[in-house]
């Protein structure tokens, strides 16, 4: 999906820098014109030179929505907000379920944030935990 | 890998903490030892975060874990040279230390004794006072540590994890009334805490296996509520369905008697055609669990292997049972 989004979102900006041009080139002809018109009579009026075209206008606009389009496509998968749901994705996936689509686990994710409860670190027996894992290095 | 530096490393595998240990030489020579306090320097070095500290911290208990003292006294130093050694969780830390670095029990009194000289500066540290609770359980001397855990929850009641460690000391004693109590003490803190609330339900089966009390049926319908809970504060529990199934096969095999106290407490098991729906849910996911996670099903493999495989043989327990 992402190579679709971006090139939405490169397409948009194309679109946009066109129309910034189109608006550019038609706003300098408009006061080359609105010049040359005055040296031959100066009572001519020059309101209408002001607006620009309905082309340019609805370019502008259209590029503006796929610009946004391209955008909200690229952002990343919404996180769950309903508890059991978020709760069960910790549980089911662990840290996979975190991992965004580069790989990267995600930098706040703290995995089932009640299991301090169960491990506790202000009341760690590190002594305890010296001797287990001793046996277990034995073991290997 | 530095994700799981970030949290404290108690549950971790040993596995897993020697290889955060071997690793340690490694993040501490690239991480920055210090932080200048001019504003000057700080241009030009990388910018602290609270990040750094966190992976010192849990990298000095790895260390420790795995015997790696020449780390973990560098994570040390480095911070104590940041927060000083008047900090109180830097001094818990240096406690930590003392304790791993002691050899007999007389150093680890010296120890106790410091612990007790700091607390009389200052009778409200609480990682002191922590640190204190464990050492009087790790030296086996039980009633002094449930009497400072219960002078700590005096003087600070909403501290969870110490009302879960005097409950975690109680259970170890075989009180599972008190140390019941002092879960539900938890979950008045934390009701969301999915797996105290399974926790309990795994107490209240105990204390029925262990026959000291006489009302099994209350317990059991508690049980099962607090089973029921905790699943629905967390989609496919390994655990909760778990004890659910436990439960409910205890109730189908041996309905106890209603009695008139646990009616009256709305605590006695739901009826019969309930339960068998219980059961019958509790089997379809331990299956479920099981079955995603031995196909390595993407999404499912953050279970425990070894809950997994208790899981297969409760359940083939039950089938076979079913078939006799």
């Amino acid at each position: 999906m992402t190579w679709f989004s971006k090139s939405t979102t490169t397409f948009g900006f194309l679109l946009l820098a066109h129309a910034c041009y189109s608006a550019y080139e038609h706003s300098a002809l408009q006061s080359h014109r609105a010049a040359s018109l005055s040296s031959l009579s100066a009572t001519q009026q020059q309101a209408a030179s002001s607006s620009l075209p309905l082309d340019i206008s609805l370019e502008t606009i259209v590029a503006t929505v796929i610009i946004t389009l391209g955008l909200v496509l690229n952002t990343a998968k919404l996180r769950p907000i309903q508890w059991r749901v978020w709760a069960g994705q910790i549980e089911r996936a662990g840290e996979e379920g975190a991992r965004s689509s580069s790989g990267e686990v995600d930098k706040d994710y703290v995995g089932n944030p009640f299991k301090l409860l169960e491990s506790r670190p202000g009341f760690v027996d590190i002594r305890k935990q010296r001797k287990e894992f001793a046996e277990w290095v034995k073991q290997q | 890998m530095t994700s799981s530096l970030l949290r404290p490393p108690g549950h971790l595998s040993p596995a897993t903490a020697l290889q955060l240990s071997q690793q340690a030489p490694n993040i501490i020579k690239n991480s920055p030892g210090a932080v200048t306090a001019s504003a000057f320097s700080s241009l030009f070095s990388a910018p602290e975060t609270p990040e750094l500290w966190t992976i010192y911290e849990n990298l000095l208990l790895s260390c420790l874990r795995t015997g790696d003292e020449e780390s973990a006294h560098l994570c040390l130093g480095r911070l104590v040279n940041r927060f000083g050694d008047d900090n109180e969780r830097v001094m818990a830390l240096i406690g930590i230390m003392k304790e791993a670095d002691a050899t007999d029990d007389a150093t680890l009194e010296v120890v106790l004794k410091e612990y007790e000289a700091l607390l009389q500066e200052n009778p409200t540290n609480t990682p002191i006072v922590k640190r204190r609770v464990a050492l009087l359980r790790s030296l086996g001397r039980i009633p002094d540590a449930v009497t400072a855990l219960t002078g700590l929850l005096d003087f600070s009641p909403t501290d969870s994890e110490a009302w879960s460690e005097l409950s975690d000391i109680y259970f170890s004693q075989g009180m599972y009334g008190q140390a019941i109590y002092a879960l539900e003490e938890v979950l008045v803190l934390q009701p969301n805490a999915w797996n105290i609330h399974a926790r309990i339900g795994e107490l209240l089966l105990m204390s029925i296996k262990s026959g000291d009390q006489n009302d099994s049926a209350k317990q059991l319908g508690e049980a099962l509520k607090r089973f029921c809970r905790s699943i629905e504060l967390c989609d496919d529990y390994l655990r909760g369905y778990y004890g659910l199934k436990i439960t409910t096969t205890q109730l189908l095999e041996d309905p106890p008697k209603p009695s008139k106290q646990a009616e009256s407490d709305g605590l006695s098991p739901p009826n019969l055609p309930t339960l068998q729906k219980l059961d019958g849910l509790a089997t379809e996911k331990l299956g479920e669990i099981t079955r995603r996670f031995t196909a390595g099903e993407r999404g499912w493999q953050g279970f425990d292997e070894a809950e997994i495989v208790a899981a297969r043989e409760l359940l083939e327990k039950s089938s076979s049972t079913t078939v006799r």
